[in-house]
């Protein structure tokens, strides 16, 4: 039976080995994402968080746990099929840049589709995926000219062009100022509504959540994952105070 | 702090009666922790200091209450006192913490507890974090209003506060587990060369 996940991710735990010792990254992880929804895992520095997006992305094999992709699991797939499935359905969006200085950014937004589509083509996609995120003034622009919230949007574009149905993203509201923060989270959010694909992101800093659908804290390789219920906003009642006939 | 000036502020911006402020309170400032009765308190203190006064009385359509309601306005005396307020210095809140103190005053034999109190501190970090997020998405792009950035701002200060309570709790619950580990440890190797 299908689970309407687009990303699911089932006690799944992951461990480095550093000379004869072992670091558990990940322990037991369990996390879905669903089409039409965002979700930010937070954590410290070294938390795994960077980790845990390669395993969800299917980049890295955990060693237990189950991670599926539309309830099709990874760890079964063969190599084609992965490899497909990174290529067309995955958008993972790439903080480097371009490997070449020389490349205007609509060219570079353009490459993923150049196996399947001409030049012509390919550019008129990446010129509407710049447009998209906000930036379709950067499109001759050369990587070293972009300040770090246009490398931002620019790297979600390069992700966004193969309209994958998982957006993943580390970190991206890294170096950027509030306003910037709150453009970049509003896009990812929306994104995830208006094209209903899953977004799945890691934040070291907190405030870039409020955005999120869903939250988490991914700490001691454990993910805690907070209730959605909103007490706190409901608790304002209308009371009779002592010494008041008629509370004003 | 009490919640006089935040209550003079809002009456200022629009004004309100008791139960309205109360609620606008809430939402601007939920987590700073005023009671919701304390507005009650803050506008006895303001109209006794001439700083808010009646504006007329509106009786409540919408229930069957049958004391209108009083709507509060500022004096001119009250915006003086606010703006002198605004201009005034800004003290830096006291950190007087009940679990800073546990810790403080803590035997080895509690460090168990004080674990699972740190845990779920952070959850309740975390819940009210959940709690801020926004409902629904904003319409992007152009400048904000200041007025929009302001609460932005506040909100950021609010939770990189969170933040920072989650990080030194993560951090000493860490520490606390290795310690506590050491010490089951050490109790198991007494107990069996006893």
């Amino acid at each position: 039976m299908s689970s309407g996940a687009q990303l699911s991710l089932e006690q799944v735990s992951k461990s480095y080995w550093r000379g004869p010792h072992e670091t558990a990254v990940l322990k037991d992880i369990s996390l879905s994402v669903f089409p039409g929804e965002c979700v930010a895992v937070w954590g410290q520095r070294g938390s795994g968080k960077t980790t845990l997006l390669k395993v969800a992305a299917g980049l890295e094999a955990p060693e237990s746990g189950v991670v599926s992709f539309k309830d099709q699991d990874l760890g079964g797939m063969s190599r084609t099929g992965l490899v497909r499935l990174l290529r067309e359905e995955i958008g993972w969006a790439r903080r480097s840049g371009p490997e070449s200085d020389e490349l205007e950014m609509l060219d570079y937004v353009a490459l993923p589709l150049l196996k399947r589509q001409n030049l012509r083509r390919a550019r008129r996609r990446s010129a509407a995926a710049l447009a998209r995120v906000g930036v379709r003034e950067c499109s001759k622009a050369r990587w070293e000219d972009l300040t770090d919230g246009e490398r931002t949007l620019v790297s979600i574009a390069h992700a966004m062009v193969r309209q994958p149905s998982l957006l993943v993203v580390d970190d991206p509201t890294a170096n950027l100022d509030v306003l910037q923060r709150e453009e970049v989270m509003g896009l990812l959010r929306s994104t995830a509504e208006q094209d209903w694909l899953g977004v799945l992101i890691t934040v070291p800093d907190m405030p870039s959540m409020v955005h999120a659908h869903r939250i988490g804290s991914l700490s001691d390789g454990r993910l805690l994952v907070p209730s959605g219920a909103s007490p706190e906003r409901d608790n304002v009642v209308e009371f009779p105070v002592r010494g008041r006939a008629a509370p004003g | 702090m009490s919640a006089k000036n935040a209550v003079l502020g809002l009456v200022i911006e629009r004004p309100g009666y008791g139960y309205d402020l109360a609620r606008r309170l809430q939402e601007r400032f939920g987590s700073s922790g005023f009671a919701p009765t304390g507005v009650y308190s803050a506008l006895d203190q303001l109209s006794s200091e001439a700083l808010v006064r009646s504006a007329g009385s509106r009786a409540d359509a919408t229930t069957e209450r049958a004391a209108p309601r009083t709507i509060y306005e500022a004096t001119p005396k009250g915006v003086d006192h606010f703006e002198e307020w605004m201009l005034g210095g800004s003290s830096l809140a006291p950190v007087r913490d009940e679990l800073y103190m546990k810790i403080a005053l803590s035997k080895p034999h509690n460090l168990a507890r004080l674990i699972e109190l740190a845990r779920s501190q952070e959850e309740d970090c975390l819940a009210r974090l959940a709690s801020l997020r926004e409902p629904a998405a904003r319409p992007g792009g152009g400048p904000r209003a200041w007025s929009d950035v302001a609460v932005l701002l506040v909100r950021d200060a609010e939770i990189k506060q969170l933040q920072a309570r989650v990080e030194w709790l993560q951090r000493a619950r860490a520490v606390m587990g290795k310690l506590n580990g050491a010490q089951i440890r050490a109790v198991a190797r007494g107990d069996r060369s006893a």
